[in-house]
């Protein structure tokens, strides 16, 4: 799969260790955000959280199973939506709004991904692009859903509104260990098994579509819960911010950045760009997206695998720049 | 009899101008096997560029069709030779990744240049219409067909009579053994990418006869470019031309869909997407390389 | 037959077409337990066909291949090693970004007893596999940094993770210098005296004259000899589909003209 090429030449399915206990050290420094009793860090924090979310649940079958996924959003666009609809039967408890969207994601990743696992490489990617823009369409024709004008939320008052803060953050660090485990379980090497070679892995024993469908489904789960979480922290859900672009495009750029297949890359992705985005559109108002556009295109081009490549690079910047020039033509 | 054949015009009408954003999307892909995110920027492009031409100088956009493939080719050739090429052979993430922000950095230009305000082009022959066994034609798609068509059959004898086009060919079959024979492949994925760009930029000229513009116009096209370009099948002329009509009809007929299931009412005209999207999805499981795919992936 | 034969795998009548193409046609042969039985024929013959056949990776067209009284095309391909058939690819696949031990581990945690076994305990089968078939030294690194012979190594290290009564082997020794097929053979042989029943398809045909104890020959998609080594040597349609016609009848001649 070309997508395993990404990582490179590190070798074995875990990381670093030092780098995995720094992201849980950082991890741990969040908790402390809302002590600031600033709105707008709030707000920053929370969407890096929801991103790095988003970002792990890409990571297990797009970074870990090597099936490149257009179509995540998906997954959080349910989550937002039980959370809506719970609220609109008058349940607004974040723990029902969760458990749900788990529920939900896992069978919509079930009935779904059955047929479209079959497919592989850019099929499969277009066939994910599919799902999400069918939903999208769905929610905007659905009065149910509140159709393109959206569900307003129950939010907390504003003396408990920071418990949406903790909430995402418990959703991030359950992705992150549960990230971190199964890469070391035996499950993380069915994953791996079926990105480096479907028939090989098929061959000694591995099930492809079972464990293709499980990596989809709690990836699916992780998008779900972020969403879940965002929808009544936001007070607001509609099929354009359910669905946004940039929350398909962004976890996918952040896991990239971050280092694909690994169990800290999604989170220093998403604290990486978010951060950078966040500063520019503060310096810059709304030219920002040209420098953000900017540096990512510099990024890629002097680090096509992501920061994790230079983690384990052994050989310096010889190495380096020619392991880059292996990319031109 | 009468709505059948009016849906199918419809679908006939508005799947000539996706073939065409199609097929310079596709053509990227098949051949370079990046997925292009800047095709969309492009089609914006080609159509401010038409724009401004009609607002200074009353170009019509017809005429500037040509103009916007040849400097949206210039642009492109440009772009590869200089960004892309760097990662050309990297992970298909990574040039994702990258075209997704060059798009970002185009789109960001466009609204700086030409603001968030949406614009048209009214020419004379906008609104006009004629009726042909009781079907009625808007002139301005008809237009709009017969050019894209035009344009798609222009390339396909240029992909496979003239030298370059071979080679183009060639190299996306095996880019090491066109090496070996001389061809300069890095000249070829500037060519290439060039041509991606540029029947972009001459749909989006050809777009502002019947779509509003803004800066953002092309994410729309840009997605179903992609749907369509896999739904014939990767990297071909005949399966983006093919592919595109089927899409235009699909949606078409979509609109006459309308049901009420558990008390909820489900209007076709939102949901042509969704039923072009569900065919392509069983297109996908029946035949997994597109309607006119070859073996390669 | 008088004396009872212990079959374990039974291929019968087994014919596989691709289109128009007829790459299998009505082979039939038994394997004893415990042999190692020879596969061998010129480029085309059909050996890995009859190879993805058994393995399960491809259903026959026509007939069968019963594994311990299972029809293997019953099964889906994930399942036949929980049979306990375990194969190697021609083309070696290793899983590139793992290390050595991981990928040997991958079988040991899926195979024929990975459903008892922890990871702790996979990884503990893998060094003992590692530490017999030589690879110990190279565990650490990555798989696609291995020399040839180690990958073909690594490639048999990974079948026999999942603890297989039948072991297919796809050309391992294709590629291998004189010393290197030595140890090969010497690997193979202690392989099959802990129990394991070889199928050994092979180009070269001294090597697999040396180990096999029986050998089938398969040329154009048809069996044209089975039985012993020396036998199928001596065999005129054996000489004839490896050497040419010409030099099947020039030898008859040369035969004739001694008696």
């Amino acid at each position: 799969m070309k997508a395993g090429a990404a990582v490179g030449r590190r070798a074995g399915i875990t990381g670093k260790r030092w780098v995995f206990i720094s992201t849980l050290a950082i991890m741990g420094l969040l908790l402390f955000v809302p002590s600031f009793h600033n709105d707008y860090i709030n707000l920053t924090f929370r969407n890096i959280l929801m991103y790095a979310a988003m970002s792990y649940g890409w990571n297990l079958i797009g970074g870990y199973t090597g099936y490149v996924s257009f179509g995540n959003v998906a997954f959080f666009g349910i989550g937002a939506y039980c959370s809506a609809v719970l609220s609109k039967t008058g349940i607004d408890n974040v723990f029902a709004d969760v458990g749900l969207a788990l529920v939900m994601c896992a069978l919509f990743a079930i009935v779904v991904g059955l047929p479209i696992l079959r497919l592989r490489g850019h099929y499969f990617g277009i066939a994910t692009l599919g799902v999400a823009l069918g939903l999208t369409d769905l929610a905007n024709n659905l009065d149910f859903v509140g159709g393109s004008g959206g569900l307003n939320l129950k939010q907390a008052d504003q003396a408990h509104f920071y418990l949406y803060y903790y909430a995402m953050w418990a959703v991030t660090l359950v992705c992150m260990l549960a990230t971190f485990f199964i890469a070391r379980s035996k499950l993380g090497y069915a994953f791996v098994a079926i990105r480096e070679n479907e028939e090989a892995a098929q061959v000694l024993g591995i099930s492809p579509t079972r464990y293709k469908v499980i990596a989809w489904a709690l990836g699916g789960m992780m998008g779900g819960a972020a969403g879940a979480v965002f929808a009544p922290a936001n007070g607001f859900v509609d099929p354009g911010t359910a669905f946004a672009v940039d929350n398909n495009v962004f976890p996918i750029a952040m896991a990239i950045l971050g280092g694909m297949g690994t169990a800290s890359g999604p989170f220093i992705g998403a604290l990486l760009l978010s951060g950078v985005n966040e500063i520019l559109q503060e310096k810059f108002l709304w030219l920002h997206s040209l420098f953000f556009g900017a540096i990512i295109v510099l990024i890629v081009v002097f680090l096509p695998r992501g920061l994790m490549y230079l983690v384990g690079l052994r050989g310096g910047v010889r190495r380096w720049l020619s392991d880059l020039r292996a990319f031109r033509v | 009899m009468q709505l059948f054949l009016q849906n199918l015009v419809n679908g006939i009408l508005s799947g000539g101008i996706l073939a065409l954003v199609a097929l310079g999307f596709s053509l990227v892909y098949g051949i370079m096997n990046i997925i292009n995110l800047a095709h969309g920027a492009y089609i914006m492009l080609g159509a401010y560029l038409a724009w401004q031409l009609f607002t200074s100088f009353h170009v019509d956009p017809m005429l500037s069709v040509p103009l916007a493939f040849v400097v949206l080719f210039a642009f492109g050739y440009v772009v590869q030779r200089t960004v892309i090429n760097r990662v050309v052979r990297a992970p298909v993430l990574a040039t994702f990744l990258l075209t997704f922000a060059l798009s970002l950095v185009f789109v960001t230009i466009a609204l700086f240049i030409w603001t968030g305000d949406t614009r048209g082009v009214q020419t004379s022959y906008a609104g006009a219409n004629f009726t042909l066994a009781g079907v009625t034609v808007p002139w301005a798609k008809l237009l709009t067909l017969v050019v894209a068509l035009v344009i798609t059959g222009l390339l396909y004898l240029w992909l496979h009579r003239s030298k370059t086009g071979r080679a183009i060919r060639a190299t996306s079959m095996d880019v090491g053994a066109a090496q070996m024979v001389g061809v300069r492949v890095a000249h070829v994925y500037g060519i290439t990418y060039g041509l991606g760009a540029g029947l972009a930029g001459a749909a989006g000229a050809l777009l502002t006869l019947s779509y509003p513009l803004t800066p953002t116009m092309g994410d729309p096209f840009l997605i179903k470019g992609f749907v369509v370009c896999v739904l014939g099948g990767l990297g071909s002329v005949e399966g983006a031309l093919v592919g595109g009509l089927v899409y235009g009809i699909i949606s078409s007929f979509a609109t006459q869909f309308d049901v009420t299931i558990l008390g909820q009412h489900l209007s076709g005209t939102g949901l042509q997407d969704v039923v072009a999207l569900i065919v392509l999805l069983l297109v996908l499981i029946v035949r997994p390389r597109g309607l006119v795919g070859r073996a390669t992936a | 037959m008088t004396e009872a034969r212990d079959v374990c795998l039974r291929v019968e009548n087994v014919g596989m077409r691709f289109g128009g193409l007829r790459a299998l046609d009505d082979v039939s042969f038994e394997v004893e337990r415990g042999t190692i039985l020879g596969l061998i024929g010129p480029n085309g013959s059909g050996k890995t066909t009859m190879m993805n056949v058994v393995s399960g990776v491809y259903k026959p067209t026509s007939g069968r291949a019963v594994f311990e009284g299972k029809r293997i095309a019953d099964f889906p391909t994930h399942e036949v090693c929980h049979l306990g058939i375990a194969r190697t690819f021609q083309v070696v696949k290793p899983f590139a970004s793992l290390t050595v031990r991981e990928n040997v581990a991958v079988g040991a945690m899926y195979g024929r007893f990975g459903a008892k076994r922890s990871g702790k305990d996979a990884f503990a089968r893998t060094d003992e596999l590692l530490e017999s078939v030589g690879l110990a030294r190279v565990a650490g690194r990555p798989a696609s940094d291995l020399t040839i012979p180690d990958r073909k190594r690594l490639e048999v290290a990974k079948a026999l993770a999942l603890d297989p009564e039948l072991l297919l082997l796809d050309e391992v020794m294709a590629g291998l210098n004189h010393t290197e097929v030595d140890e090969a053979l010497h690997l193979l042989r202690a392989v099959n005296e802990r129990g394991v029943t070889l199928i050994v398809v092979e180009h070269l045909m001294k090597a697999i004259m040396s180990i096999s104890k029986r050998v089938v020959v398969l040329a154009e998609g048809k069996k044209i000899a089975d039985g012993l080594p020396l036998e199928v040597t001596s065999s005129p349609a054996v000489i004839e589909a490896y050497l040419g016609s010409r030099f099947a009848k020039r030898q008859q001649q040369e035969r004739e003209r001694q008696t």
